[in-house]
């Protein structure tokens, strides 16, 4: 009975999907339907994909990222881009001056000046709340990336540092650095760095420009932040209403001081389910729709509809734990090599690490899993960044994973076997395939070793890791800004977020992680990134997994997307599209 | 009457103080690391998770978090909801009417029909009329209610481009966000609020994005109604006083309807009152297909990202939501069947 019916449901869905044709509805209403909601249009708040949407079609920034290039800029509120050629870098690479744009205007009527960019960027380091984006922004400007120390108090010094980060002389706006930062100007392209009117900031209860009062407007609590849900930006769009988790209105913003955009009304609408996703992107009530990767076939089969499709500045990675915490511990069974378990540092051993490079199929897995429309990485500085360069990968040889298992631990693994639990996050069809390739082919070549493959809600997932209690993660890092810093740290720093929770301790490439981010030399950060590229492979550090590339779903009407490897499939520039 | 009920009333002040210690002491079983997540969406978020538990206090003693919990809520502040992105209480108004509204249109014909079909099968027994109703009940009660949502939806949205999900068109949203001098939301639902109003075109609009919603809801939850029914009947209608009633040459319509329906009704009435009440949570999968984010969708959310505030919110609420079905079912009893008395 049950077979019956899903197989009538299945006839309905495939004649529903091919038997109808969407006219063009509202061609000046952009109407966009995504499943993520957004908690905060605060620009020193927000740190997820769908507030930096609404925020980057809000508020502007002093430049940002000319079309389709992450290391070419336009400038915004700037009158032009900053170069050590024209004089708005200084040689050393600490100083940076801008100058602001006349004409300007906000979307309460205030004008814009230099004087409101400056206090821009100082009352959003100040604000500088927990989990949020303000990190970057102090880690180039004052040389630290927070505001407090890990007990939560405010570090001594660090209000007065940031006052003189940043000054205004004139019509200019000029930065001050601690010490050279190559990927300032694409930070400076992120919501962190949007500009706000200061006395309609200071009206609505941001800080009140006094430096001394500061630390009562540091780390607001969630939702106390007073610019939450309201705005009022340069941007080419104003906000209209806000229906949390529901939806969030543009309107075109008349008095904007560039192009005319076209479209007069934005709308993204929150709309959890896939089916009712693709039946409004169907029948013209959206013009574009979020689309998950596994669901790509189904709107590659639908008539109307164009698709783009957007490498993404991201990786994945399968990681090893080289000091597991062995305290009630599931993953690592008896946490001895006794055939039952593996100990705590199992994967410090070259040989598993290279054993389990060898036992993951590239091929079969990008054919398998993304019918081919993936990247497969080689590290984490990935397709799309500065100074990426392919370097060797470990090739699917089950032959020589056995020499390796053969020799690790000097020949125990492969006499006792072992048996360990390796976990992905619940929900990721892309991980769990990964996770199941590694296993399947790991215990193909030894009965004696036992992998289990378990999933783990993905919030409980980053506890764990956290915590060292997986021996094997699956894991990834997408964009804050398009600079190798940004993911070479993370994975291979032994400060860096994934390097502590993989325990990496190697002097070599934290010292070549600092130096990458000091220089300022293109050909001296050239070699430094090539370098540690090429430890990634030599060390066997972790599995380069993937670099996703999005699909993007139009209806054919629509028109004007500009593809960029820094936009998430959340993201949208409004003020680009138009339908006809 | 009075002193039964301000007992009860009293009681729920209890029930209250005891699902809130026990729900606050379930949720104080995820570790701080684990709550502290929940402000999490990100790795690049996820190194402030330590920092995050000392700003919530959130390794504090259970009876320390909870009397600050309770401090707050006696304030009237139930807390931030991350899900919905506003306070909890102002997200349980936007939310709350949505479900309301459906449930309003639903329950009264998940009982009518539930009644009216379970008589008529109890009446008829093994006939034809039984069996068919029989079956209809299996297929509604057995039916994935995911599924048949997105069944219904494919086929009236997809194919036949009527009854769009949400739960108005973006034309009259629009007029309303326009113009709203001319549209007050006194409850909430633009069914009632368009009445209200004396704008029938957004009634209607709205009514038509309650088409299918309501159609699911029902074709659902009808089956359980009207099974019990049937069988209350049954039992009935072999009851000695039928017996005697038809020996007396009493007309079947008055056996039936007088006598035997009015008995069998205790049972429904039960199963329909405790139906209705946790209907009051939201149907999660009626909710999410259709695009109507109610109580149902944003409870699933919240126990999904462990948004505490709103789960106790929620869990209160159907506490106080069951307190008063279970007070209402007493006094219907007493109503229905004369040997019940309330003290």
């Amino acid at each position: 009975m049950k077979k019956m019916f899903c197989f009538i449901c299945c006839i309905l869905m495939v004649s529903g999907a091919a038997g109808v044709q969407a006219e063009v509805k509202n061609p000046d209403t952009f109407v966009l339907a995504d499943y993520r909601t957004v908690q905060t249009i605060d620009p020193a708040t927000s740190y997820d994909v769908a507030g930096s949407m609404r925020i980057w079609n809000l508020y502007e920034t002093l430049i940002f990222f000319d079309g389709s290039s992450t290391e070419k800029y336009v400038p915004l509120l700037a009158a032009e881009v900053p170069t050590v050629a024209n004089g708005g870098i200084s040689a050393d690479g600490m100083t940076y001056t801008f100058t602001i744009r006349k004409g300007v205007k906000f979307h309460e009527g205030g004008d814009l000046t230099a004087e409101d960019v400056l206090y821009s960027f100082k009352r959003n380091m100040i604000v500088d709340q927990d989990g949020g984006p303000m990190w970057m922004l102090l880690e180039a400007l004052t040389g630290t990336g927070a505001t407090r120390d890990k007990d939560g108090k405010i570090t001594p010094g660090i209000f007065e540092t940031i006052d003189k980060s940043v000054e205004v002389k004139g019509d200019k706006v000029i930065f001050h650095l601690p010490k050279a930062y190559p990927p300032l100007l694409s930070i400076l392209c992120y919501t962190a760095s949007s500009v706000l009117d200061k006395e309609w900031a200071i009206s609505n209860g941001c800080w009140d420009g006094n430096i001394k009062n500061a630390a009562k407007f540091n780390n607001p609590s969630p939702g106390h932040e007073p610019l939450q849900k309201i705005e009022n930006g340069t941007g080419p769009f104003k906000m209209k209403r806000w229906e949390p988790a529901n939806q969030f209105v543009f309107e075109r913003f008349d008095g904007y001081w560039g192009p005319k955009p076209q479209i007069k009304t934005g709308i993204v609408k929150y709309v959890k389910e896939w089916s009712t996703r693709k039946l409004m992107l169907q029948n013209g009530d959206a013009d574009r729709v979020v689309v998950d990767t596994p669901y790509v076939p189904e709107v590659r089969a639908m008539d109307n509809i164009r698709l783009y499709e957007v490498p993404q500045l991201g990786f994945t990675a399968a990681m090893f734990c080289r000091k597991i915490n062995p305290t009630g511990n599931p993953h690592i069974g008896s946490g001895k090599l006794d055939g039952n378990g593996i100990p705590p540092d199992f994967f410090s051993d070259s040989n598993v690490r290279k054993a389990f490079l060898h036992a993951f199929d590239r091929e079969t897995y990008k054919q398998d899993v993304f019918n081919g429309l993936v990247i497969m990485p080689s590290s984490p500085n990935v397709e799309g960044l500065p100074y990426h360069e392919d370097v060797p990968v470990y090739d699917f040889d089950l032959r020589k994973s056995t020499e390796y298992m053969k020799k690790a631990w000097g020949g125990q693994i492969w006499e006792k076997g072992f048996k360990m639990i390796v976990t992905h996050n619940t929900g990721n069809d892309m991980r769990e395939a990964a996770a199941h390739m590694l296993a399947e082919n790991i215990m193909s070549i030894n009965p004696k070793f036992r992998i289990d493959v378990r999933n783990v809600e993905w919030k409980d997932y980053i506890v764990q890791i956290r915590s060292f209690q997986y021996p094997l993660f699956l894991s990834g890092w997408g964009a804050d800004y398009a600079d190798p810093h940004n993911f070479v740290y993370p994975f291979m720093h032994s400060n860096g977020y994934y390097g502590r929770f993989m325990a990496l301790k190697n002097d070599e490439i934290d010292k070549l992680c600092d130096a990458g981010i000091e220089n300022v030399d293109p050909d001296k950060r050239r070699k430094i990134y090539s370098k540690l590229q090429n430890i990634w492979y030599q060390d066997a550090i972790g599995v380069p997994l993937y670099q996703q590339i999005v699909v993007r779903a139009y209806r054919d009407y629509t028109h004007g997307f500009v593809p960029n490897a820094m936009f998430t499939d959340d993201n949208e520039i409004l003020k680009r599209i138009y339908k006809k | 009457m009075l002193a039964f009920i301000t007992r009860r009333f009293l009681l729920l002040i209890l029930v209250l103080f005891g699902v809130s210690v026990l729900l606050f002491g379930i949720l104080m079983t995820f570790s701080p690391e684990r709550r502290a997540a929940t402000y999490v969406s990100s790795p690049q978020q996820a190194k402030d998770i330590p920092k995050i538990i000392k700003q919530f206090g959130l390794d504090d003693p259970f009876y320390l978090q909870y009397f600050r919990w309770m401090k707050e809520v006696f304030k009237g502040n139930m807390g931030w909801s991350l899900v919905a992105s506003r306070p909890v209480w102002e997200a349980f108004w936007t939310y709350f009417p949505i479900t309301l509204e459906m449930n309003l249109f639903a329950a009264p014909i998940v009982l009518f029909f539930g009644i009216w079909l379970g008589t008529l099968s109890g009446i008829h027994r093994d006939q034809w009329i039984d069996h068919i109703t029989r079956i209809l009940a299996i297929i509604g009660w057995s039916l994935p209610t995911f599924l048949f949502a997105l069944v219904l939806l494919m086929i009236f949205y997809g194919y036949f481009q009527i009854f769009s999900p949400g739960v108005l068109s973006d034309q009259l949203k629009m007029f309303i966000m326009d113009n709203p001098d001319t549209f007050t939301r006194y409850t909430g639902m633009y069914t009632i609020d368009g009445i209200l109003n004396g704008r029938l075109e957004i009634t209607l609009d709205a009514l038509a994005h309650l088409v299918l919603p309501v159609m699911t809801y029902v074709i659902v939850v009808v089956a359980l109604n009207m099974r019990v029914m049937r069988s209350g009947m049954i039992e009935e209608l072999s009851q000695d006083y039928v017996i005697t009633a038809r020996a007396k040459g009493a007309d079947k319509h008055t056996i039936h309807i007088k006598h035997a329906r009015r008995n069998a009704l205790l049972p429904v009435i039960t199963v329909a009152a405790q139906l209705i009440a946790m209907s009051m949570e939201g149907s999660i999968a009626v909710e999410v297909v259709y695009n109507r984010h109610g109580l149902g969708w944003w409870l699933a959310e919240s126990a999904v990202q462990l948004d505490m505030p709103v789960l106790m919110c929620i869990c209160l609420f159907m506490g106080i939501v069951f307190v008063i079905t279970n007070l209402t079912l007493d006094i219907l009893y007493a109503y229905i069947d004369p040997r019940i008395r309330l003290n």
